[in-house]
């Protein structure tokens, strides 16, 4: 797609998918461990495949560590952003590319959060709402993070005084 | 009314039946599936002995739900557990609504509901009193004079009516569009008759009754039965839903109300209009007839996000209609967009993946499921037809977004409306230059979004910026206000 928006997100936020994405692969993964853990404990009520469930362990780790290692990469590289007096542009996505034009004219309010992983990264998501959406811009730097939502805020405020 | 008093004893009843209503899914949930068996008793003591409870609880609630009207401020007490206390000073009530559901019917009485902007108001509605009371509440509240609160017959000399006419409704039932969920509804009736009748008792009857039947003619048969009862049940609740639809055009708002057992009011200012859509549903396009529905922003009410301006309505009385009551629509467009030949490739092709695994399960599972192949007709005429109308255009400040899934929807926007824009690409379509175009407006309180497929990027992203304002031209000069 033409024209990119400027902005890229922290280097850091790599990081933090990826562990946001193995904590979510480990929950995933109870699961084969506890259907082995019925075929092991109540075997002859159960006559569960343990190939079956083997199988299953392996498709889930191949499929988490690719998932692991790429998606957070791909995700990186097609995420920006750019804000200026009139829209926030933003660009993301992975297998598809989306591109969202936010009007400051309607921006409701600016949020910045954090959960733990990205607390630990120093990181925020700034998170725009208006009055039908709600957008998010991931894994920012927090300085960065901050600057961007009193930056919003401030056009915001203009761009509604021009109305 | 200066002193505190309680409703009429129906307010019982009403609110027992509010809380059926409202939670009608899950006493269907349990009827279907506690239903039959040797368990069925059992439900059956479930369901009284819930009927039993609700009543008593409608009795307790309307035991302690009391109001008055004094000096223009309109004071609830209710809450069987939690004694709440409800302030309205009649300065801040924006609409005073007057309907009446069956109960109400029954005992000669109405329902009264108070709004204000913001809070929900189901705490403000006062379940049943007689109509003389309920004029007196709503005079008592409107004496103050305010602009704001203009409900009543005070402008009558303003007011446009517009009706829809008996034939219109037959029609309109007729062609109902609602197939799809009646069918699901006889799907389950039909699911739930096994337990009824035997299985061998129904083919003992199809023997005696179809001499010769073959397994193809009863699956004929059963697929003609479905439909026609289906058809029948969209068909009356089509009628029940739209029985007496009525327009009423004031200064600032329109009053669309609508209902044979229940008459539903709704109340649209024009300041809240975000959208209009123009839809013609497959059965209604030949014979050129379509419905025309109004998104609007949020409403302190769950349902005041889509509102059917008028259920049906010819095409030729379709322009007049909306130049007389939302004028600002009646857009003459200059500019439009359609998709390419590339697009069309997509089109049917996505059509031909969606039918291809309904095929091919018909093929291996139902008998006779060779024939599921003639699918692929009406899905590639339907793809090719989605591909005509998908369009997008634009006049002075209003976007107009043409796309059909089964029905066509115009989208009508105003520009000033828009919230934001999305296009996505995926690796298909970036080969071939091409992506999709979303626009959300505001709509209760969520928004809506309406999005045409397979655009060009060039069209794409000129429609995008030319959303995205007025001042957009000199972007690249002020964009470097930020820096990170």
């Amino acid at each position: 797609m033409r024209s990119i928006p400027k902005h890229t997100l922290s280097k850091s936020a790599v990081k933090a998918w990826r562990i946001s994405i193995a904590v979510v692969l480990l929950i995933i993964f109870m699961i084969p461990v506890a259907l082995g853990m019925i075929d092991v404990f109540w075997g002859d009520e159960s006559n569960l495949s343990p190939w079956l469930i083997g199988a299953l362990a392996l498709v889930i780790l191949i499929g988490g560590i690719l998932a692991i290692f790429l998606i957070p990469e791909i995700r990186w590289q097609r995420w920006h952003y750019q804000i200026d007096e009139h829209e926030i542009d933003l660009q993301s996505g992975i297998f598809i590319i989306t591109r969202t034009l936010i009007p400051l004219k309607r921006v409701q309010h600016v949020d910045t959060r954090q959960g733990p992983i990205l607390r630990s990264f120093d990181l925020a998501d700034v998170t725009i709402s208006t009055a039908a959406t709600t957008h998010r811009i991931p894994a920012l730097d927090q300085d960065t993070a901050d600057h961007v939502r009193n930056q919003i805020s401030k056009f915001a405020r203009l761009a509604k005084e021009d109305v | 009314m200066s002193e505190l008093q309680r409703q009429h004893p129906a307010a019982a009843l009403a609110k027992s039946f509010d809380i059926i209503r409202q939670n009608i899914i899950t006493v269907l949930v349990i009827l279907f599936i506690g239903g039959g068996g040797e368990q069925s008793s059992f439900t059956l003591y479930w369901l009284g002995g819930s009927f039993l409870f609700l009543l008593i609880w409608g009795i307790a609630s309307w035991y302690r739900f009391r109001f008055r009207v004094e000096e223009g401020e309109l004071t609830i007490e209710h809450g069987v557990i939690i004694k709440k206390k409800l302030y309205l000073t009649s300065d801040r009530i924006q609409v005073i609504d007057i309907s009446a559901g069956v109960v109400q019917r029954l005992f000669g009485l109405v329902a009264v509901e108070v709004k204000t902007a913001g809070s929900t108001s189901k705490q403000a509605k006062i379940n049943a009193i007689s109509r003389q009371r309920a004029e007196e509440l709503k005079r008592l509240l409107r004496s103050k004079e305010n602009l704001s609160t203009e409900v009543g017959e005070t402008n009558k000399t303003d007011e446009k009516i517009y009706a829809l006419e008996k034939q219109d409704l037959l029609v309109a039932a007729t062609t109902s569009g609602q197939l799809g969920v009646a069918l699901s509804v006889v799907g389950g009736a039909f699911s739930q008759l096994d337990q009824i009748v035997s299985e061998e008792q129904m083919i003992r009857f199809v023997e005696n009754n179809i001499p010769r039947a073959t397994s193809l003619t009863v699956i004929l048969a059963t697929i003609i039965v479905a439909l026609v009862v289906s058809w029948g049940f969209s068909f009356l609740s089509t009628i029940i839903k739209y029985y007496d639809f009525e327009v009423v055009v004031r200064n600032d708002e329109l009053l669309i109300s609508r209902g044979l057992f229940e008459r539903t009011q709704l109340t649209i200012p024009f300041d809240r209009i975000q959208a209009v859509q123009i839809k013609e549903e497959l059965l209604r396009q030949p014979f050129g007839y379509a419905s025309l529905v109004i998104e609007s922003a949020g409403y302190g009410e769950k349902e005041g996000n889509s509102a059917t301006l008028f259920p049906i309505i010819h095409k030729h009385k379709m322009f007049e209609f909306i130049d007389e009551v939302i004028p600002e629509y009646h857009v003459q467009v200059k500019d439009r967009a359609g998709i390419s030949r590339l697009g069309l490739r997509r089109y049917l092709l996505r059509m031909l993946w969606i039918t291809l695994p309904a095929i091919a399960l018909g093929w291996a599972f139902v008998p006779y499921g060779v024939f599921a192949w003639v699918l692929l007709v009406p899905a590639l005429v339907l793809g090719y037809q989605q591909w005509r109308d998908a369009e997008v255009a634009s006049a002075e400040n209003t976007l107009v977004m043409t796309s059909r899934l089964l029905s066509k929807t115009t989208a009508i926007i105003k520009k000033y409306r828009m919230q934001a824009t999305r296009i996505t690409q995926n690796p298909f379509q970036s080969r071939l230059d091409l992506c999709n175009l979303t626009v959300y407006v505001a709509s209760g309180n969520q928004g809506r979004s309406f999005t045409v497929r397979e655009l060009t990027e060039q069209h794409a992203f000129d429609y995008r910026d030319w959303l995205a304002g007025d001042s957009n031209s000199q972007k690249d000069s002020t964009d470097t206000d930020f820096k990170p």
